[in-house]
């Protein structure tokens, strides 16, 4: 009897100790107030901005030095500098971007975040820093002739784009006839689309002007403008005034300096940082 | 002993042929269909560069990568092999108590798709569990030489904890095979050693430490080598949890520079070369063995 008492408790004691180390939470987390302990002071403590981002080209990429430079950068930069603190770039896979957030990996997301409703759920944002807009790269012998958006809704056209992305979300939305191929970066889905297994490509602008360019004898851009305006805010975990209000006070004041528009012009109206990275 | 035969017979010609031709016939579709624009150039760099400041050549992004590989699965074998043999006694072991929990734990960790669990354990437990021991405020809060020492031996302060995350994963996914290689191993060695030793006048511990355990590592050791080599292989999907290894880099620099080839091959080429000189030492050991019958 004892015997067989022991070879149902086993489990169970081991079963409940996984389940009881994944349960409690992290000392304290439940009665920290927003007041109680603000990110800014936090990240003042330690010293150190830990910034989540991931590669966008031109937005974030590493350099032939394997320094990360772009837009984003700049502006998690200068923020740490105004913050008096060291900035740390945690890269991290887009679609688990979120969630690391949530989970404390990093302080804050920088990286191109478009402000959309169903992330607002999870997240707070700033007030937009900038704004983007999607834009779609097209194969010149697959879709020749499409010259409107609506060529594309059709049964039998294939779009990429990559996942988790507000592209994803304005392709499936835009095009809901066309099947949308998702891919982790857009190296992969840019690949697909020379390969001519799909149509098109939806990527945030610059991007699929920059490829059009680069690859002139098979690529064209069926439309010359953006089809959508998105705004991009810093996510931060819920429930932090203090630090959404240092954000968003930041963010106005660098924009009223005519910084965010030099530096947007230099990563997006410039290519002059081309021989940076290859 | 049955000779092999060595001769080059036709049918073995036919085979090399057909084999050249379909490697041929697969070159000329890469290089005619594919609309791919090859740069070979720009890789080198990517392994090492000139760093002017210091003037030296100082590894860069792929090579941190491969570095950042070699650490966490070297750590991997390391811990996994201890775990592997002490929870592979247990299960050796006369308590049905302790008997359960091993097979708990290897059945557990078998029977979950390494990715799961992956994320699992990044997200949920891994994060409790460094928040518990402190990981992240215990590196930030040493002197920078000893910061240094960690950052060298296993990852730098911003990525310390989520490495730890990483290196926990993987040492109980691997420890889980290795449990049973380490079971079969001994349950290989037949009952009349056990016997035998026991008359000698062994204890139980020292008929496993000087007789059992020394013959089962001869017979564990190529099941060991093949895990090793998974080690490493299986240590590229940390990558999802962004741990800067060997393939997180190569992604990153895909995204950034377009070059999805040149780079899968490049990382391709650096894996096998961390398993196949692996292979090629665990083979001398194992000879080794044969030869002295012992280290």
């Amino acid at each position: 009897m004892k015997k067989f008492s022991t070879a149902i408790i086993a489990p169970i004691v081991l079963f409940a100790a996984v389940l009881m180390v994944s349960c409690t939470g992290r000392p304290g987390d439940d009665d920290k107030g927003a007041a109680a302990t603000s990110l800014v002071e936090e990240v003042a403590k330690r010293g150190v901005l830990r910034v989540g981002m991931s590669t966008f080209v031109p937005w974030a990429m590493q350099d032939k030095q394997g320094k990360l430079i772009g837009f984003e950068i700049d502006v998690a930069a200068r923020l740490a500098q105004d913050m008096g603190v060291t900035v740390e770039f945690i890269p991290t896979k887009w679609s688990g971007i979120i969630p690391a957030l949530l989970t404390g990996k990093f302080d804050v997301i920088i990286g191109g975040m478009g402000i959309r409703p169903d992330r607002n759920l999870k997240v707070n944002f700033s007030i937009p820093y900038d704004y983007t807009g999607m834009s779609i790269v097209a194969h010149k012998k697959l879709a020749g002739g499409f010259a409107k958006i609506e060529d594309f809704n059709k049964e039998g056209v294939a779009i990429a784009a990559r996942l988790g992305t507000t592209a994803a979300a304005a392709a499936k939305r835009f095009v809901p006839k066309a099947e949308v191929r998702l891919f982790d970066d857009e190296s992969q889905a840019m690949q697909e689309l020379l390969n001519g297994r799909v149509h098109a490509v939806v990527a945030s602008a610059p991007l699929p002007a920059f490829q059009a360019i680069k690859y002139p004898d098979s690529l064209f851009l069926p439309i010359s403008e953006n089809f959508t305006r998105e705004p991009i805010g810093f996510a931060l975990r819920k429930g932090d005034v203090d630090t959404l209000n240092y954000f968003n006070n930041w963010i106005t004041v660098v924009d009223s300096e005519g910084w965010l528009k030099e530096r947007k012009h230099y990563w997006f109206g410039t290519r002059d940082w081309e021989n940076r990275i290859q | 002993m049955v000779r092999i035969k060595k001769k080059f017979s036709p049918l073995d010609a036919a085979l090399c042929i057909a084999t050249t031709a379909v490697v041929l016939f697969v070159i000329h579709r890469v290089s005619t269909d594919l609309n791919y624009r090859w740069n070979w150039s720009v890789i080198p760099q990517y392994l090492f560069r000139y760093d002017e400041a210091t003037s030296r050549w100082i590894p860069n992004l792929l090579m941190q990568g491969f570095f950042m590989t070699i650490k966490l699965s070297l750590w991997a074998m390391v811990l996994a092999t201890i775990v592997g043999t002490a929870i592979g006694l247990l299960r050796m072991s006369g308590s049905l108590f302790f008997r359960m929990i091993a097979r708990s734990y290897v059945e557990l960790l078998r029977n979950v798709p390494p990715l799961v669990l992956i994320f699992i354990f990044y997200f949920f437990i891994g994060d409790q569990l460094m928040a518990v021991i402190g990981a992240e405020e215990f590196i930030r809060s040493r002197s920078p030489e000893l910061q240094r020492f960690f950052s060298i031996i296993f990852a730098p302060p911003s990525s310390f904890s989520a490495f730890l995350s990483a290196l926990t994963t993987l040492v109980l996914y691997e420890g889980a095979y290795i449990t049973e290689i380490v079971r079969a191993g001994i349950e290989s060695i037949e009952r009349g050693q056990w016997e035998a030793s026991a008359s000698t006048g062994l204890a139980k511990w020292q008929q496993l430490r000087f007789v059992v355990l020394p013959q089962a590592v001869r017979r564990t050791l190529p099941p060991l080598a093949g895990q090793f080599i998974s080690t490493i292989k299986d240590s590229a999907i940390v990558s999802v949890v962004s741990i800067q290894e060997l393939t997180f880099q190569g992604m990153e620099l895909m995204a950034a520079t377009y070059l999805t080839f040149e780079i899968w091959i490049t990382v391709t080429a650096l894996y096998f070369i961390l398993t196949f000189s692996l292979s090629l030492a665990m083979r001398r050991l194992e000879l080794r063995f044969r030869q002295h019958g012992a280290l």
